[in-house]
């Protein structure tokens, strides 16, 4: 599996005509980048940027390499970087098997159905292929948005406060599937959060941004 | 923080009170106004069921009526101007005697020719919902025919005077059909043309038509350019009514003379063969190919101010210039009559046996005939229709009311109707439109489906 | 409520509480009665015209009646077309402008129309297809050499393409804003967005994006909407009227025309006619849902086939251009007949009048008074009602703690869903037998089978988003359920009420066929004067109604829109 390697060069993203923040980073495959930082820091934002999803207000200046390719221009749906956030948002009119169908690429039917089995076999949700996501529980269904994001095959992930929902213990062990699984994969990832723990688990580099008030 | 919600609470639910109260306040008055007409409706019907008789100038000056009667005028309500003509007599009767004088639009004047006569089956011989009725030809044939109409009032209307009955015999003749005081006139009209001079110029090739014949040649030249409203409509039929007589001028006297018979199956054929022959060979050239028609007159002229038709014809000749004035026309309208004759009648208004308000029907039908409302109803910016009065029994005062400016360019010139062909007997109507229906009407319904298969 | 059994709740609780079952009676009731009063006869018995045998004579007359297949294939494919087109370019236009801004440009250009009323589209739009109309004058001459309006055939086009183009133009901005609304609901509205963005982080691209993630779960929701819509194409008379060929014309005018007629026996052809019209209806419904579920079926499959592209730059070009059509089609049309309403001389290929006057408004202005005021009273009285029957219903399911059923919520679309000329005969048959004088009280009642539906719709999400606690508060101070509704739930939902009044208004204002039945045609309003002089003389006056008609329904919007402003600013100061 090759690895990915995710830079972000030049970056200045601004609220109207105010900076926030200004990065410089290169994060490589199976590495984790923890950003922390008060709310109106532009934590969000500097994630939108990254996926292409800027809101109207903000704009930034800079490039997001990935692979020494530069992926600033393309729309969202190109650029290959997964995002999971804290809420699952599993998609309510399909079945747990068909939201992560849904996000692998096209092959073979019969395939993707080994696949689908496979994966939530690794994530301990053997037999719940054809369950309804709304009747999981929030730890199972937070793993499922995991493995829909990575089958979908990105090319790197962020993470945008993804266990803040979850409570203690489910945490650690979501923490630590995710985790584990982002180095597996050797895919370069980008963690913003609130919490300490999260911080220290992911023993990659930490940026706290500064509140931008006055 | 508190104490502004709470204010703010208070001030706001202060508008939402008032704004409650409008709507209640508003409703309760509207309910009112609901209920009030009807309840005056049904008293004053009680109070007039006994069958009046005819108001005679006495009863007329006195002023204005005690109750407050409605009268549904039942009218062919297909064009602005003749409605607010309506509309400004409904005013002045309101200020002269006291009358709500309502104006039906009718589509179709047959429709209340039917109205009273379901009313009549139904035994309702008193309370009918038809007080006045905008009626001629066939209509009126069939209504007293089947003695639908209030008889003898007219002829004692006051106003009548000034029509020069004994000289002019337009006013009590209806279609050949006597009247015997069943009906009032209200208008004269003729069978006239009007074009469009920068689509017709005059070219060689682009005379315009002034007989029958001529027509049929022009139209086949400029396919599409011509056309007439769908029979039963009553201009259109009054376009195939004009083809009729002029078709047969030539005819033998006996048949000639069986237009002026009741319309049998032995005759029709006869009289009506050369009618199909000339159709046939005109539909193809017609607007939309003869395959559809236009509803009214109304709509005619609005496709001659589209520059889609390019020659129409109308009964109410100074409606043309009026039309051009309210720039319902474009300004190169010329109007002019057929050489070979215009077919003449005159329009009446008549009261149902059965109305509600027979007596405030006929203050309604006097005052249609004051020389003030014909004098206004013949002033071309209000509708101009042609007066049925006679000048010379008019007091100069009452002359002066119908000068009028120097001629519209787009009006009848002065005199240009040379001969007038009276109508035929108003059974032919009904011939002519059975005859119609089954050849072109269904032709039409086949012609479509033929389309889409 | 269970813990007060001994205290009798108080007049206005149950007043309140009594309400629904009020509403439901109101809306069934005279569907159902009138739906029966136009079987009965249709089978031969009709105690009026004294026939007391059941027989299908009426049926046998019908299928004798000229063109009677074509007046139905008419009707089925101008229904069902335009349904489909609106229904499309709905999807297309939602699906390529999706979290764009364009989305809410679209919106804010594409909401005046919804007001319009459908007398005033179709004349609008007839101006536009004309021989002589908008189209062919911009062409005309220098590219076409037409100095005379050619030979045509719109409008009245035997194959009803001007009844499609003039209803999808009318029904795709209401699917649109129908879809928008579901969209502006907070919490779905949000989810769907999040939804949409994980589908896009996935690679798909937006389109497919929203056929695949977001369409699942707004269709439900648009599908009464777009049934409605479907019922009212299928079997509405003032766009075929206007728009429609008379040889034949669609099922509904030909019914209309015989119930019209006084010749009374043709009531009971009429009636036969009205039950085909069900029929008509009835099918085109459950040949959209069985379509609907044949797609689900067929196509589920597709939704998880990872496949992330079809042809996407394509479709958003497509669908660009389309909207941009639409669009053009709509401001042209308007502005076309604004022209006409001020036009003096307009000779066919200018494309601007010689002069502008202002006559025509001064003239239609003097005939007006009557239909105004009819208009607005009627108006105002049905909406009031509308309001205060809504409200307490609303009330009702705060107080019981539970929302209307769905068996209510369905019941609300009755009226829209049943085809008015089927059901409103009938309903006129039985006003007559009760009291045949008073017209306008039946005018009242009958509008307000059609006013309720949007003002309870409209009223709905804001009442269900008062945060109860206010609520809660007042009753802690002793308040009694009838003050908490007066003086803290009706002043918060200020602004909502004067919105629903001025949906209210418009719906009311819009309506052709109620009026004319249920009056008896003795009741003219703006728009029964506009349909009727549709066809007529004078294109100016034609357009001056037109305008009067958009007119009324906009002064009650921006009042809604400027009075809570005022009053909000008032209560500040």
């Amino acid at each position: 599996m090759q690895t990915s390697v995710l830079e972000i060069k030049n970056l200045e993203l601004f609220r109207q005509e105010q900076l926030l923040l200004s990065l410089n980073e290169q994060v490589n495959g199976g590495e984790i980048l923890t950003i922390m930082g008060p709310s109106g820091s532009g934590k969000s934002s500097l994630l939108n940027w990254l996926t292409g999803t800027l809101a109207n207000e903000f704009h930034a200046t800079g490039e997001v390499l990935l692979n020494n390719q530069n992926v600033s221009n393309l729309p969202a749906h190109l650029r290959h970087i997964g995002v999971l956030y804290q809420d699952a948002l599993l998609f309510s009119h399909l079945t747990v098997a068909g939201n992560i169908e849904f996000a692998m690429p096209k092959c073979d039917k019969k395939l993707r159905k080994q696949k689908v089995e496979q994966a939530l076999e690794q994530v301990g949700l053997a037999g719940m292929a054809e369950r309804h996501p709304d009747n999981l529980s929030g730890g199972q269904q937070a793993r499922v948005a995991l493995l829909r994001m990575l089958l979908s095959e990105p090319k790197a992930i962020l993470l945008d406060e993804p266990f803040s929902k979850l409570d203690t213990q489910l945490r650690v062990d979501t923490r630590k599937l995710v985790f584990d699984l982002i180095r597996e994969h050797k895919l370069p990832a980008i963690m913003v959060t609130h919490d300490h723990s999260d911080a220290e688990a992911a023993q990659g580099k930490i940026i706290t941004l500064q509140s931008q008030g006055h | 923080m508190p104490l502004t919600r709470c204010w703010q609470l208070n001030t706001r639910h202060r508008f939402g009170i008032v704004a409650f109260f409008v709507y209640t306040s508003l409703f309760i008055f509207v309910l009112c106004c609901a209920f009030w007409p009807n309840s005056v409706l049904a008293s004053s019907a009680v109070s007039t069921s006994a069958l009046s008789t005819s108001i005679t100038a006495e009863s007329i000056e006195s002023k204005k009526l005690d109750e407050n009667p409605n009268v549904y005028f039942y009218a062919w309500g297909g064009d602005a101007q003749i409605n607010a003509y309506i509309q400004w007599a409904a005013k002045q009767v309101q200020a002269k005697y006291n009358i709500n004088l309502h104006h039906v639009k009718l589509s179709d004047t047959s429709e209340a020719v039917s109205r009273v006569l379901a009313e009549k089956s139904a035994g309702n011989n008193h309370k009918g919902s038809v007080d006045l009725v905008w009626i001629n030809g066939a209509n009126f044939a069939t209504m007293s025919e089947h003695s639908l109409l209030l008889p003898n009032w007219a002829n004692k209307l006051p106003n009548f005077k000034y029509t020069d009955p004994k000289n002019n015999p337009a006013v009590t003749f209806d279609f050949g059909i006597p009247t015997k005081g069943m009906e009032a006139p209200w208008g004269q009209a003729s069978l006239t043309f009007y074009y469009d001079n920068l689509a017709i110029d005059g070219s060689a090739n682009n005379q315009l038509p002034t007989t029958l014949d001529q027509l049929l040649k022009w139209s086949a030249k400029h396919p599409g350019r011509f056309s007439y409203p769908k029979p039963p409509d009553y201009l259109g039929m009054s376009f195939l009514k004009y083809a009729l007589v002029v078709l047969h001028e030539k005819s033998d006297e006996k048949i000639k003379a069986q237009l002026n018979q009741v319309a049998n199956e032995q005759n029709s054929k006869l009289v009506l063969t050369p009618l199909w022959d000339f159709l046939n060979q005109l539909h193809p050239t017609l607007w939309r190919h003869g395959q559809h028609f236009m509803q009214s007159g109304a709509q005619m002229r609005r496709l001659v101010d589209d520059t889609e038709l390019s020659l129409a014809f109308t009964f109410s000749a100074p409606e043309v210039p009026a039309a051009v004035q309210r720039f319902d026309l474009p300004k190169s309208i010329r109007s002019y009559a057929m050489e070979d004759g215009s077919l003449s009648n005159t329009h009446f208004v008549a009261i149902p046996y059965n109305a509600s308000q027979p007596k405030a029907a006929q203050l309604v039908a006097n005052f249609l005939l004051s020389p003030e409302a014909q004098a206004h109803k013949q002033t071309p910016s209000v509708w101009g229709d042609k007066s049925v009065i006679i000048p010379t029994t008019l007091s100069p005062e009452q002359q002066a009311l119908f000068k009028t400016q120097t001629p519209h360019p787009s009006a009848l010139p002065f005199n240009s109707i040379k001969r007038t062909l009276s109508e035929p007997h108003p059974s032919w109507v009904e011939a002519i439109l059975t005859g119609w229906q089954s050849r072109y009407g269904v032709r039409l319904l086949e012609a479509s489906n033929e389309h889409d298969s | 409520m269970s813990m007060t059994p001994n205290i009798k709740p108080d007049l206005f609780t149950r007043i309140v509480k009594f309400s629904p079952r009020f509403l439901l009676a109101l809306l069934i009731l005279p569907v159902l009665g009138g739906l029966i009063s136009v079987l009965l006869p249709a089978f031969g018995w009709a105690p009026a015209l004294s026939q007391y045998s059941f027989n299908l004579q009426g049926f046998s007359e019908l299928w004798l009646t000229p063109g009677i297949g074509k007046m139905v294939i008419l009707s089925i494919v101008t229904g069902l077309v335009s349904t489909l087109l609106a229904f499309v370019i709905t999807l297309m236009i939602l699906a390529s402008f999706f979290n764009s801004p364009w989305l809410n440009r679209i919106q804010h250009l594409l909401s005046p129309i919804l007001v319009i009323p459908h007398a005033a589209a179709a004349i609008a739009v007839g101006f536009l297809i004309a021989p002589s109309g908008m189209f062919s004058r911009l062409l005309s001459p220098w590219l076409t050499g037409w100095e005379l309006a050619p030979n045509g055939m719109f409008p009245h086009d035997p194959y009803g393409i001007s009844i499609i183009l003039g209803l999808t133009l009318k029904e795709l901005p209401f699917l649109l804003l129908m879809a928008l609304g579901v969209l502006a609901q907070p919490e779905l509205g949000k989810k769907l967005r999040q939804q949409h963005k994980v589908a896009l982080n996935l690679g798909y691209c937006p389109m497919t994006a929203f056929f695949k993630v977001v369409l699942p779960s707004l269709y439900p929701l648009l599908k009464l909407p777009t049934l409605a819509v479907l019922a009212y194409a299928s079997a509405n008379v003032e766009m075929p009227l206007i728009l429609g060929p008379n040889t034949p014309p669609t099922l509904a005018v030909a019914i209309m025309h015989w119930f019209s007629d006084v010749d009374l026996n043709l009531r009971i052809k009429a009636s036969a006619g009205a039950l085909l019209q069900l029929l008509v209806t009835g099918g085109l419904l459950a040949l959209w849902v069985g379509g609907e579920k044949t797609i689900k079926h067929f196509f589920s499959h597709l939704l998880t086939n990872g496949e992330r592209e079809y042809g996407g730059v394509f479709w958003q070009k497509l669908t660009g251009l389309i909207t941009a059509l639409v669009i053009g089609f709509i401001i042209l049309a308007l502005i076309g007949l604004v022209m006409w309403s001020v036009a003096g001389f307009w000779r066919f290929p200018a494309a601007m009048p010689d002069q502008f006057v202002l006559s025509h408004f001064q003239n239609a202005m003097m005939q007006m008074s009557e239909p105004l005021f009819n208009s607005l009273v009627i108006g105002v009285i049905t909406t009031a009602l509308a309001i205060i029957l809504a409200l307490l219903c609303l009330e009702a399911e705060q107080l019981t703690g539970k929302n209307v059923s769905r068996f209510i919520s369905l019941v609300i679309y009755l009226p829209l869903l049943v085809p008015s000329i089927a059901f409103l005969f009938g309903l006129v048959w039985l006003q007559q037998l009760i009291n045949n004088q008073a017209t306008f009280t039946h005018v009242v009642f009958t509008h307000l089978l059609f006013v309720l539906p949007y003002v309870f719709l409209s009223l709905t999400s804001s009442y269900r988003r008062l945060d109860p606690r206010f609520a809660h508060v007042a009753a802690s101070l002793g308040t009694t359920p009838g003050n908490v509704f007066l003086k803290v739930k009706l002043p918060q939902l200020f602004a909502p009420i004067l919105i629903a009044a001025a949906l209210g208004l418009a719906i009311s204002f819009g309506q052709y066929l109620p009026t004319l039945l249920a009056g008896g045609g003795r009741i003219s309003t703006i728009t029964t004067e506009a349909v009727t002089l549709a066809n007529g003389a004078s294109r100016r006056t034609s357009a001056v109604y037109a305008i009067i008609q958009m007119a009324l329904p906009l002064i009650g919007f921006i009042l809604a829109w400027i009075l809570p402003k005022y009053f909000f600013k008032s209560a500040r100061r």
